[in-house]
């Protein structure tokens, strides 16, 4: 029994790593535009593809090299799509925003899908893969192990971007006050541009180790990105522990459901919870309530 | 004024456009061609226009003395069961189809079924085995056997052939197909005496199966059943492989696709699976069959491909036994159809829309899909 209760402990994380990689994102471009990017459940998407292309286009492609250059083309693809989608909207209202959003996500899916086809497909083995047998059963893969690793290596990477650099000085700024900021001399589209690119960079990652891991096609987005999104809240959108906490609690309740209770009630039971825990701390577990001035 | 003009000028060479050519006979074709089970919706449009073509070069298809070119329209239901009501709708209502084949998935021809039978056009679905797609429906056909035979042949040769006490299931609990039959084969493998030591379940769409499979893995079943599509049941062999798990594989014929092997790699060695037939079976109809739609499409044949063509065949048979390109007609002919030999057996129809077939038991060995034992 035991042995059952630690596996699960790794499924957990490996999956709340998932999760983290893409709420990072969402998290992020709240915190300084105040958008809900519904469209980063497909840019993870997109990530994953365009790390496919790549080992495909270019057999013998090092995974050190495919996966940065994977998180640089999406990163500018992130870009592009601010550019084109959200900067001409960002005076008008959220409404218009959110419903711009949804739209490039399913732009998103369906070029894929007329561009690459929509099977289901699995990126070919790039990180080790040996089972490693750990003590009474419990077995783990390196590639689990590895996933676990380079995604908290990511987050603390990004923790330390944002608080002890100029650039992450500028976004908390803009975060804070976006018309004051523009006041000091700062540039405000390359600061929403660098949040966007950063964020898609870190899906990118994430799509990657999930089509390694599990398998991608272009739909793969919708659920994923939703749960995401739902980890990002629970957390305290905007804030980037809290979307790291809040992505491992929500695969920790999941995998808990499935384990000791019924495969049945996992997302009955996951999301129950979490409406629970949204009436008790309405602003997540790391939000804080914004203030108004009178 | 003006735009009114034009608008009842552009209707009237729409209407022209669609009702115009009104020569030849209609076929409606509802087929899973995007959404997760696209590969097999490809195999669905190679089979009807390997058909299609046949039976035009010989002239069409003979209705009462007059020879009649026969069009298949073909849409696309993206294994959505809300997708595959609107084509339903769509074939009957403005295509005026005179019979419709499909869908594929029983979720899909679960939501065209009534459809259909209400309108008074005959649908042959090829490959949906979930019981409640046909019954009490006069208009509504199959070309395959159903679940519960299927579920109770996998239940049997699970005790008998490969020895399990004990076995597990894991299936997609969003899909009439997948929980119709892990149901039967939990019934029928406790009838038999053995023990279902774990009972899990998913959602379409899903990819992470590891937590369910640690769950199974700590019961430690003879054999794990896994009822599903070929697009997820690689994914489950390969996380139940990396847990450690050594347990035997079996499956059902929603396996039947060579994404499964594309995927799944060795993973995928020594698992059974129930079929519809099997290209290694020599029977003439099939050999001949297998043999164009290789040369044609340069691809292997699947079930649903050769269910699909047996059933273009069914119909045109029966079109042609009726003599006239009428609904009612049509359906009267194909609930009379006896010893139709098709590329996947003789199929003969007795009262309800679903034939009495046999099965095979495929086992995959060195990549491909190897004829194990039939069963009738």
């Amino acid at each position: 029994m035991i042995e059952t209760a630690i596996q699960q402990i790794f499924n957990a994380a490996q999956l709340g790593a998932v999760y983290a990689l893409i709420a990072l994102g969402y998290t992020m471009v709240y915190g300084t535009i105040r958008l809900i990017n519904f469209a980063h459940g497909d840019i993870f998407m997109l990530g994953g593809f365009i790390g496919f292309l790549l080992v495909t286009l270019i057999p013998g492609l090092p995974v050190a090299v495919m996966i940065p250059l994977a998180m640089l083309l999406t990163a500018m693809v992130g870009v592009l799509i601010e550019r084109a989608a959200y900067r001409k909207l960002r005076g008008a209202q959220r409404m218009s925003l959110v419903i711009t959003a949804l739209g490039v996500g399913i732009f998103l899916e369906n070029l894929v899908r007329i561009l690459v086809g929509p099977q289901a497909r699995q990126i070919p083995a790039q990180l080790p893969n040996k089972v490693l047998k750990l003590a009474n059963g419990v077995v783990i893969t390196e590639d689990k192990l590895l996933i676990i690793v380079i995604s908290l290596l990511l987050m603390v990477i990004l923790w330390i971007f944002v608080n002890k650099t100029l650039i992450g000085t500028a976004m908390r700024a803009v975060a804070d006050n976006r018309d004051a900021v523009q006041l000091m001399g700062i540039n405000l589209n390359l600061i929403i541009a660098t949040t966007f690119a950063v964020g898609s960079a870190l899906a990118a990652a994430g799509g990657i180790f999930f089509g390694q891991a599990y398998s991608i096609d272009p739909y793969m987005g919708i659920d994923l990105g939703w749960k995401a999104f739902i980890a990002a809240v629970i957390g305290g959108i905007g804030s980037i522990e809290g979307a790291v906490i809040g992505s491992f609690l929500l695969a920790g309740v999941e995998v808990v459901t499935v384990a000791y209770l019924s495969s049945n009630l996992k997302n009955g039971i996951a999301f129950g919870l979490l409406i629970i825990l949204l009436l008790i701390r309405p602003n997540g577990i790391m939000g804080r309530a914004e203030l108004k001035k009178v | 004024m003006k735009r009114s003009v034009w608008l009842l000028s552009a209707l009237f060479v729409m209407g022209c456009i669609t009702g115009c050519n009104e020569k030849g006979v209609k076929i409606g074709v509802s087929a899973p061609i995007s959404g997760d089970i696209a590969a097999l919706g490809q195999s669905t449009k190679n089979a009807v226009l390997l058909a299609q073509e046949e039976i035009n070069a010989k002239g069409g298809i003979n209705v009462g003395g007059k020879m009649q070119k026969v069009t298949f329209i073909i849409e696309d239901d993206e294994n959505k069961p809300e997708a595959a009501a609107t084509v339903f709708q769509k074939l009957i209502n403005q295509d005026k189809v005179v019979a419709i084949i499909g869908s594929q998935s029983s979720k899909c021809s679960n939501a065209g079924a009534p459809i259909a039978e209400a309108a008074g056009i005959p649908q042959i679905s090829p490959w949906s085995t979930n019981p409640n797609v046909t019954s009490g429906k006069q208009f509504v056909f199959r070309a395959c056997f159903i679940d519960p035979y299927q579920g109770k042949v996998v239940a049997g040769f699970a005790r008998d052939k490969m020895k399990a006490a004990t076995a597990a299931v894991l299936y997609d609990v969003a899909s009439d197909y997948n929980k119709g039959i892990a149901e039967v084969f939990r019934d029928e493998f406790a009838k038999s005496g053995g023990k279902v030591v774990g009972f899990e379940t998913y959602n379409t769409n899903d990819k992470d199966f590891s937590a369910q499979l640690s769950k199974i893995k700590g019961a430690t079943p003879d054999v794990l059943f896994l009822p599903n599509y070929f697009n997820d049941v690689p994914l489950q062999i390969q996380q139940a492989r990396k847990l450690g798990m050594t347990c035997k594989v079996v499956g059902s014929d929603g396996w039947d696709n060579q994404e499964l092997i594309k995927m799944g790699g060795k993973d995928m060695e020594g698992a059974y699976f129930t079929n519809h037939y099997s290209p290694d079976v020599d029977r003439p109809a099939s050999k001949a069959f297998i043999a164009k739609y290789t040369k044609k499409f340069n691809s292997q044949v699947d079930a649903a491909a050769a269910l699909t063509y047996d059933s273009v065949y069914l119909l045109v048979n029966a079109i042609e036994k009726a003599g006239k390109a009428d609904p009612k007609a049509i359906r009267d002919a194909i609930a009379s159809t006896k010893n139709f030999e098709g590329a996947t057996g003789a199929i003969s129809f007795s009262g309800s829309g679903d034939p009495t077939k046999g099965a095979v038991i495929i086992r995959i060995s060195n990549g491909k899909f190897v004829f194990d034992s039939a069963v009738n």
